[in-house]
């Protein structure tokens, strides 16, 4: 299994619903609490595991804005994993999450540093790194309803723009909305390749408009619409 | 990269101890300081493993969990970070071992076969430390090799000061490592120059190729959060450009220039005071070099953060 | 696969479901609790409104719960102290409830107009309107006035439905989707949800708005227009529409008043008017016959179009005949309205015709046999797919009204309104135009009011003025400044109130209102006329009541502080009688129950107006002999009954909760819907979905569910009589009241076109515009409402300042970079803030995020919080007047006809700020923390047990190679 999300960006609205999601499920979930700093004072920050960052593509007038949601991509060649001294950072054979054993992790930061996708931020004040476990408590949970074993980000996008499945099975919808959404990946070049894909926004066709006919005046116009009432009406007549 | 001091602290200082004890152990061998008396390679290596020390344990400072750096020996096989750490301590029994021998037998077949071995482990070291820089692909100013040459060639710099220093009053000794000094000077000023210039040129990923939009100009518009998260603090480091040009100069400066000056002689017969201002004058130069390879090093989280290139 | 632990103890867990209230679009949700803590707030899959999706807001319930400025205690303003300053004294329940009680009984038993209620954006109007009719007060509204009443007034003035929260586009049908001017809206989540359906099946999304961000970024096709010019867009659409002959003539002349005959006799007091038979039915014009004849016989063959003589010699057109001579007019001409509106004329054709098109090229049919009001069987619905939305960015200017109706306009000429891919209604909509129901005007001491409070005038006769023309609300709503103000002017009530203007009040109350911050106009002046003293030393305003659960910036202005539950809290009820959470084929309500104990002294505001309510011996409340009539709130919801079988909650009605919508009291009510997820579902047969303002069999069912008051059908105004009387009046042409001052009249010939319309925005008529260059709005945040989630430790993490954005080629070439400071002046004042620049901005506009800025020391917040000393309000600009004008009366900033208040006519000059000078201003003082306000904490590790971690076996460890 390779398990992971598919991020639409052509219906991603930016409303960060998917990060507070996560927030709010991981905070007490396995690798919880994820702990905030000055909450309430000058600087609040905390430890996500999910960003929505707001980009402009193009230059006025001809601009797009486009709502990219990120985190762990849990990436088939994950340098964060290689990287890790201790091997509290590992990738699971058996679905290819990518995750942290907060028992093991000693804080040195070296992971972080190795993701190119920013997906992981230490606790400060737990001295371990955190990150995305793609929800793995949530997924293989058997007291939830099946159609809630998924990722609490998933779960809640409120414009569908977040899907979770298998890579390895070709007939999952993840896999198929790559396939015909021409999904890809996100600074492929750097070859860690990222499990998690994108849709790129949808290229519309050109909107087929009625043939204009602005042959007459407005005088006219009316002229011919009421002989076109008295027709109808003389017909209906004769009826 | 903001660069932590602890970890600046760590790399120069354990560098230096580790250029020493490889010049020390080899000296003899390699015909750098084949008259270097028992006593005073018990000294310097006493030194050297100091410095090493020290530079180790400024690095546990670094983590945020320094309960569990015992851990880090567990990935030998794939993280330099865990090789350098299994070095680290193998290093220690046998430099021990070696000091020890070189104390109670003195200068020997044995302590000469121990040196070599602590001259390979340290050079060994140098290049775990530094590849662990090195391997990272997200940061271009790093992942190249001129990381581990400048990473080697300045332990070495700062280790051949300081031997210097301590065997200042062998003339014969002295002029011979002055003559490796300045040969280290010059390489490492050349190769640190390469490095400048090199990573002068934007390359690697773009804000484009970043996000998948490559058509059109990409910018941010808002990055989702007011105030700074542990992403923005551990990459989003920026420095003044005039600020880098002239810690650059800096860094030339009391890496190279003034060293290189102060022990070819070239103002006034080199003195104890000459090697003791070198020796500084480089340490507090590859320092300011340490910095400038975290400020400069630029991640490509930034990226999305809005930066163009890296 | 290696097995994983137990993370969850679920036997310690338990699940409630209930109402989320982090906004007011009021989705059903899941709340997982471990003990008092909640675990998880998701969405409720079976919720009618959100079905299982939650948006960030809902997302962070639990922060608002840990909120640090919940009130805990009520609080009374220390005597000897100044309002505003912060000093209060913790008092119990019951002394605060004497006290209010004491002051309000005195008020009802002499001049209970001197009771001001007003209620900002709260969802429970149903209760206090009773209330405040109960308490015989006219001087009750809710938000409606400064929020968006200019589109319900558009909407159930023209088509009978509207915009805002009580329609919706048909999501699952539509093809082409228009969205003007919104940003985020109360249907959070089902905009969101539709949209990604729209986009799935391949319909075209385009977005009106000056900004592309939000719901703009995933258009296909986005029109940055400038602001306050959408109207004059959307007759340029209706005159490219008629001359290509784009329009849907059956629809037309079925469900419009487009056949009816329009009096010309200019100069007189008929002009203008509907023609009538002498049984006041209204006529057209039989072809047959060539006479008028009745408009509800629908055999008639009716002319639709034509100018026509009665034999009494009466002239008369249809209405049809005088939209296309105004419409077909060069005015309207694409070419025309380009510059103003700063969309290409190119593009304002095209996208008439793309959407001509789809209605007529692109018709789709659901083929459900239906039978319409005169008894004519159709096979099928037939669905001209194109479908629209609109809100602030069209309510919210002084022409807001009519551009409203212009936008109807256009759906109507597409046959669009109501049928399968148009915009639907949801139940209770579509009503009558407009609804049967006129404001109350007169009160007595200790008695109820015969009507409520707000109402639909249908002529100056309806206006809540007295003899000499003055108004009689301390709002002025429904005067001649705002004679359809069907919402009341919230917006102005501090002002009037302060300046006894109509008069002096003694007691206001406000629920869930921040009037002393984000909610008012001109803020820095509202907080000085909070605390201005008449001659004897008192209060201009003696006494103000604030209910709200947190520590707002009016909390700070408030002599006695009654502190409200979380949503998390308390019992309460989103009912039909009120803004409805109902679908469009289904008609819902719901309720929230406490699934948390509060841990303060605090009460439900729902319990403390049936109590007081019951103090003060309200009919509705208690008996004669002045016992309760209802033991307390939940047991007032399941008896009460506004008509019988009629009450707060239509479902699980019956003694046995067998019956919906209609029945006896069931004594088991919460339970039944507690039992249902907390809410309740009616769904309308299937041939009852669509053209229901003409559907025989849902009329007959509105009106037997109380819905409507008769079940004839719904027509749909092109030409409002009801306007045009007021034409008259300022023509002083009417038979009724007419108005004295010229400006008034003036007002009533200029903006009370019969026929949607468009006009320069107040304020830019008034102010020297190149003085003046830029529009300046707002737009919400998706992830915080109002001025309530700076409190919350999860959202303000993704803003705590906002910057005032510009268009970057425009800002460049004014040498204004990416955050500099700058200076934003109006005609009223000034504010000092950061730039950021951005590409997806009409480059004559400037805007930023709504209710950012916070007053220091209020919601819980460092004094130092980015909230107060880099986030701003717009709202300094924006005063609650317009600009004057030599010796006329100071005039509301408002919509001229319904009173709307205008906050997006705002225009701006910026300039550079000097070198050094930085931080927001104005800086106002910081709030004094509240007695017994807890410290906050300096970091945050919310969790409702230990994490259970997955152990990576150390074996693992060591033989893995790489990564497998
Ligand atoms: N998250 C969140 N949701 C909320 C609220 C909240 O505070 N936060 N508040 C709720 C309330 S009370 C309300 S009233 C609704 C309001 O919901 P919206 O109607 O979405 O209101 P605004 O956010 O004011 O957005 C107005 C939009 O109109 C655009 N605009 C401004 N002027 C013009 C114009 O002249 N023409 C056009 N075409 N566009 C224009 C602005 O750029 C902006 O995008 O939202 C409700 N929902
Ligand atoms: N510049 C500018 N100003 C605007 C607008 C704009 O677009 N631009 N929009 C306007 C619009 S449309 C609106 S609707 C208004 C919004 O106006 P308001 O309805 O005044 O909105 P809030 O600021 O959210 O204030 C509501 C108050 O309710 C309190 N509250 C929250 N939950 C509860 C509860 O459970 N019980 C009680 N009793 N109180 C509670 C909050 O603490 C807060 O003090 O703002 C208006 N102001
Ligand atoms: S996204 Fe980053 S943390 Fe996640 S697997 Fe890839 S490299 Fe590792
Ligand atoms: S921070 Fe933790 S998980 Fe990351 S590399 Fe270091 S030890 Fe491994
Ligand atoms: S999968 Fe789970 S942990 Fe990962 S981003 Fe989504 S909610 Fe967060
Ligand atoms: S919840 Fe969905 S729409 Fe909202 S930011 Fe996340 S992915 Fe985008
Ligand atoms: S839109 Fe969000 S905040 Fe509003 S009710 Fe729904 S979930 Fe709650
Ligand atoms: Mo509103």
């Amino acid at each position: 299994m390779k398990l992971g999300l598919v991020i639409d960006l052509d219906t991603c609205v930016g409303c960060h619903a998917c990060a507070v999601a996560c927030k709010q499920w991981n905070t007490s979930g396995t690798t919880g609490p994820l702990s905030d700093y000055q909450p309430y004072g000058e600087e609040p920050s905390g430890v996500w595991f999910n960003r929505i960052r707001h980009y402009e593509v193009g230059d006025y007038p001809t601009n797009k804005t486009i709502n990219a949601p990120m985190s762990c991509m849990h990436c088939d060649d994950a340098a964060c994993v290689t990287v890790c001294p201790t091997g509290a950072s590992y990738k699971r054979e058996e679905d290819g999450i990518v995750l942290v054993d907060q028992s093991k992790c000693m804080g040195c930061n070296l992971c972080s540093w190795a993701c190119p996708y920013g997906a992981r931020e230490l606790d400060e004040e737990a001295g371990v790194m955190k990150k995305c476990t793609l929800c793995v408590d949530r997924i293989y949970d058997e007291n939830l309803p099946e159609e809630e074993r998924k990722p609490a980000c998933v779960l809640t996008c409120p414009s569908h723009a977040r899907f979770f499945g298998d890579f390895d099975d070709p007939q999952s919808e993840v896999s198929s909305l790559v396939r015909e959404r021409g999904g890809y990946a996100m600074m492929p070049e750097l070859g860690y390749q990222p499990v998690n894909k994108y849709l790129p926004p949808r290229q519309r066709p050109k909107a087929p408009t009625v043939a204009a006919k602005q042959s007459e005046d407005s005088g006219g116009l009316i002229a011919k619409w009421l002989k076109r009432q008295k027709d109808a009406f003389n017909q209906l007549g004769e009826g | 990269m903001h660069p932590a001091l602890s970890v600046i602290f760590f790399t120069v200082t354990s560098g230096a101890g580790y250029g020493l004890l490889l010049l020390l152990g080899s000296a003899r061998l390699s015909g750098i300081a084949p008259e270097i008396s028992s006593n005073q390679t018990l000294f310097a290596g006493i030194v050297g493993l100091v410095l090493v020390t020290l530079g180790l344990l400024s690095s546990t400072l670094h983590l945020a969990n320094p309960k569990n750096a015992w851990r880090s020996f567990a990935r030998f096989k794939t993280s330099w970070l865990s090789r350098e750490a299994v070095f680290a301590i193998l290093f220690y029994p046998i430099c021990l071992v070696w000091l020890a021998v070189v104390w109670a037998v003195g200068n020997s077949t044995l302590s000469l076969v121990l040196g070599l071995f602590v001259a390979v482990m340290s050079i060994v070291i140098l290049v775990c430390t530094a590849m662990i820089y090195a391997s990272l692909k997200t940061i271009r100013q790093w992942n190249n090799p001129l990381t581990t040459v400048n990473f080697i060639l300045l332990g070495l710099l700062l280790g051949s000061l300081i031997l210097l220093l301590m065997l200042h009053q062998q003339n014969i000794v002295v002029s011979r490592l002055i003559v490796i000094s300045v040969f280290l000077i010059s390489l490492s000023a050349l190769t640190k120059i390469i490095y400048f210039v090199w990573i002068g040129q934007p390359a690697g990923p773009t804000i484009n190729t970043a996000l998948g939009f490559t058509r059109a100009t990409v910018r941010i518009l808002d990055v989702g959060h007011s105030s700074d998260t542990f992403l923005n603090k551990e990459f989003g480091y920026e420095v003044a450009r005039a600020r880098l040009i002239w810690l650059r100069c800096l860094c030339v400066l009391l890496a190279f220039v003034v060293p290189a000056f102060l022990v070819s002689g070239v103002i006034g017969e080199v003195g104890f005071i000459h090697l003791i201002a070198a020796a500084f004058s480089a340490y507090v130069g590859v320092f300011v070099e340490r910095w400038l390879f975290f400020a400069e090093a630029r991640h490509v989280v930034n990226l999305y953060h809005g930066r163009q290139q890296t | 696969m290696a097995a994983l632990p137990e993370f969850e103890n679920h036997a310690q867990q338990s699940i409630k479901t209930t109402t989320c209230y982090m906004c007011a679009c009021r989705c059903g949700i899941k709340v997982t609790l471990e003990g008092n803590e909640v675990r998880f707030i998701q969405g409720n899959p079976k919720h009618p409104v959100n079905k299982g999706v939650l948006c960030a807001k809902g997302n962070a319930g639990i922060m608002k719960q840990k909120s640090p400025a919940k009130l805990t205690q009520p609080l009374l303003r220390k005597a000897g102290t100044e309002r505003g300053s912060g000093e209060f004294e913790p008092i119990s329940w019951d002394t605060a409830l004497d006290l209010l009680t004491q002051r309000l009984r005195k008020i009802r038993a002499t001049d209970p107009k001197k009771l001001a209620f007003f209620t900002g954006r709260d969802q429970m109007q149903a209760l206090t309107g009773l209330w405040a009719s109960q308490f015989g007060t006219i001087n009750w509204a809710a938000h409606g006035g400064f929020c968006s009443v200019n589109m319900a007034a558009g909407g159930l003035y023209m088509t009978g439905q509207s915009f805002w929260e009580f329609g919706d586009p048909d999501w699952d049908h539509a093809k082409y989707f228009m969205l003007w001017g919104v940003a985020e809206d109360h249907a959070s989540n089902p905009i969101k949800i539709g949209l990604e359906k729209l986009k799935r099946r391949g319909a075209k999304f385009v977005a009106i708005n000056p900004v592309r961000t939000g719901y703009q970024a995933i258009a296909d096709e986005w029109i940055g227009i400038r602001p306050g010019t959408d109207g004059l867009l959307a007759l340029a659409f209706v005159h490219v529409l008629l001359k290509n002959e784009q329009f849907d003539w059956d629809f037309l002349s079925r469900y419009t008043n487009s056949t009816q005959l329009v009096i010309d006799a200019p100069g007189t007091s008929e002009h203008g008017l509907l023609l009538r038979d002498g049984s006041g039915e209204l006529q057209v014009w039989n072809q047959a016959t060539n006479a008028p004849d009745a408009w509800v016989d629908t055999r008639v063959s009716a002319a639709l179009f034509g100018e026509f003589k009665t034999v009494e010699g009466v002239q008369v057109k249809t209405v049809m005949t005088l939209l296309v001579e105004k419409y077909l007019s060069d005015d309207y001409a694409p070419e025309n309205v380009a510059q103003r509106t700063g969309v290409d004329a190119s593009t304002i054709e095209r996208l008439a015709l793309e959407m001509a098109h789809v209605a007529f090229k692109e018709t789709i049919t659901i083929d459900t046999p239906w039978e319409d009001w005169a008894g004519r069987k159709h096979e099928k619905f037939v669905g001209r797919p194109v479908a629209m939305h609109a809100m602030r960015g069209i309510s919210a200017h002084s022409n807001g009204f009519q551009t409203c109706r212009a936008i109807h306009l256009v759906q109507i000429l597409l046959g669009a309104v109501d049928c399968p891919g148009s915009h639907l209604a949801k139940p209770p909509f579509p009503k009558h135009v407009a609804p049967p129901v006129k404001p109350a005007k007169h009160m007595a001491p200790n008695t109820p009011l015969a009507s409520p409070p707000l109402g639909f005038p249908m002529g100056p006769e309806d206006l809540v003025i007295d003899d000499n023309g003055d108004p009689l609300r301390i709002d002025k709503a429904y005067s001649w400044e705002a004679p359809i103000a069907n919402h009341g002017m919230m917006h102005m009530v501090i002002n009037n109130a302060v300046k006894g203007d109509p008069y002096s009040i003694d007691t206001l109350i406000l629920f869930m209102a921040n009037m002393s911050w984000n909610s008012s106009m001109n803020t820095a002046e509202v907080q000085q006329l909070l605390k201005k003293k008449n001659d004897d030393g008192e209060y201009c305003l003696p006494f103000i009541v604030t209910c709200d659960a947190f520590h707002s910036e009016m909390v700070n202005f408030s002599d006695l502080v009654l502190p409200d539950t979380t949503y998390l809290e308390r019992f309460d009820t989103i009912s039909l009688l009120d803004r409805p959470i109902s679908e469009p084929h289904a008609a819902c309500d719901s309720i929230r129950q406490a699934s948390i104990e509060p841990d303060r002294d605090v009460r439900p505001w729902q319990e403390v107006l049936i109590d007081v309510g019951t103090r003060l011996g309200f009919p509705a409340l208690s008996n004669e002999d002045g016992s309760a009539k209802f033991k307390d709130y939940k047991d007032f919801i399941v008896n009460w009954e506004k008509a019988p079988g009629i009450g707060f909650l239509a479902g699980f009605r019956g003694e046995n909760g067998e019956k919906s919508m209609l029945g006896e009291p069931n004594q088991n009510k919460w339970d039944a819907y507690i039992e249902n997820d907390c809410f309740f579902e009616y769904k309308l047969p299937v041939n009852q979905r669509y053209y229901r303002f003409a559907n025989k069999d849902y009329l007959a069912w509105a009106k037997s569910v109380g819905f409507n008051a008769h079940d004839g059908p719904i027509v749909m105004e092109l030409y409002s009589e009801t306007l045009q009387k007021f034409k008259l009046a300022g023509q002083g042409l009417y038979d009724g009241p007419l108005p004295k001052a010229d400006v008034d009249k003036q007002r009533l010939i200029d903006y009370f076109d019969p026929l949607p319309d468009w006009y320069v925005p107040l304020e830019e008529q008034r102010i020297d515009n190149k003085a003046f260059e830029f529009h300046a709005v707002n737009q919400r945040p998706m992830f915080m409402y109002h001025s309530w989630d700076s409190q919350n430790a999860w959202l303000r993490q993704i803003m705590t300042h906002n910057y005032l954005y510009m268009n970057r080629a425009k800002a460049l070439s004014m040498g204004i970079e990416d955050l500099a400071w700058v200076w934003v002046s109006s005609h009223h004042s000034e504010i000092r803030c950061q730039v950021k620049l951005m590409e997806g901005c009409n480059p004559d506009t400037v805007w930023t995020w709504n209710a950012i800025g916070k007053q220091s020391g209020a919601w819980g917040l460092d004094k130092n919080a980015p909230e107060s000393k880099r986030g701003f309000l717009m709202n300094h600009l924006i005063s609650e007047l317009l600009p004057s004008v030599e010796g006329e009366r100071r005039l509301t900033n408002s919509d001229p006809v319904t009173g709307q208040a205008a906050w997006y006519d705002l225009k701006v000059n910026i300039r550079l700020a000097a070198p050094g000078e930085t931080g927001v201003y104005p800086e106002f003082d910081t709030i004094k923390p509240l007695p017994s306000m807890s410290d906050t904490p300096s970091v945050l590790k919310y969790a409702t047990h230990t994490a259970v971690n997955i152990e990576r076996s150390m074996s693992d460890v060591i033989k893995r190679g790489g990564l497998r």
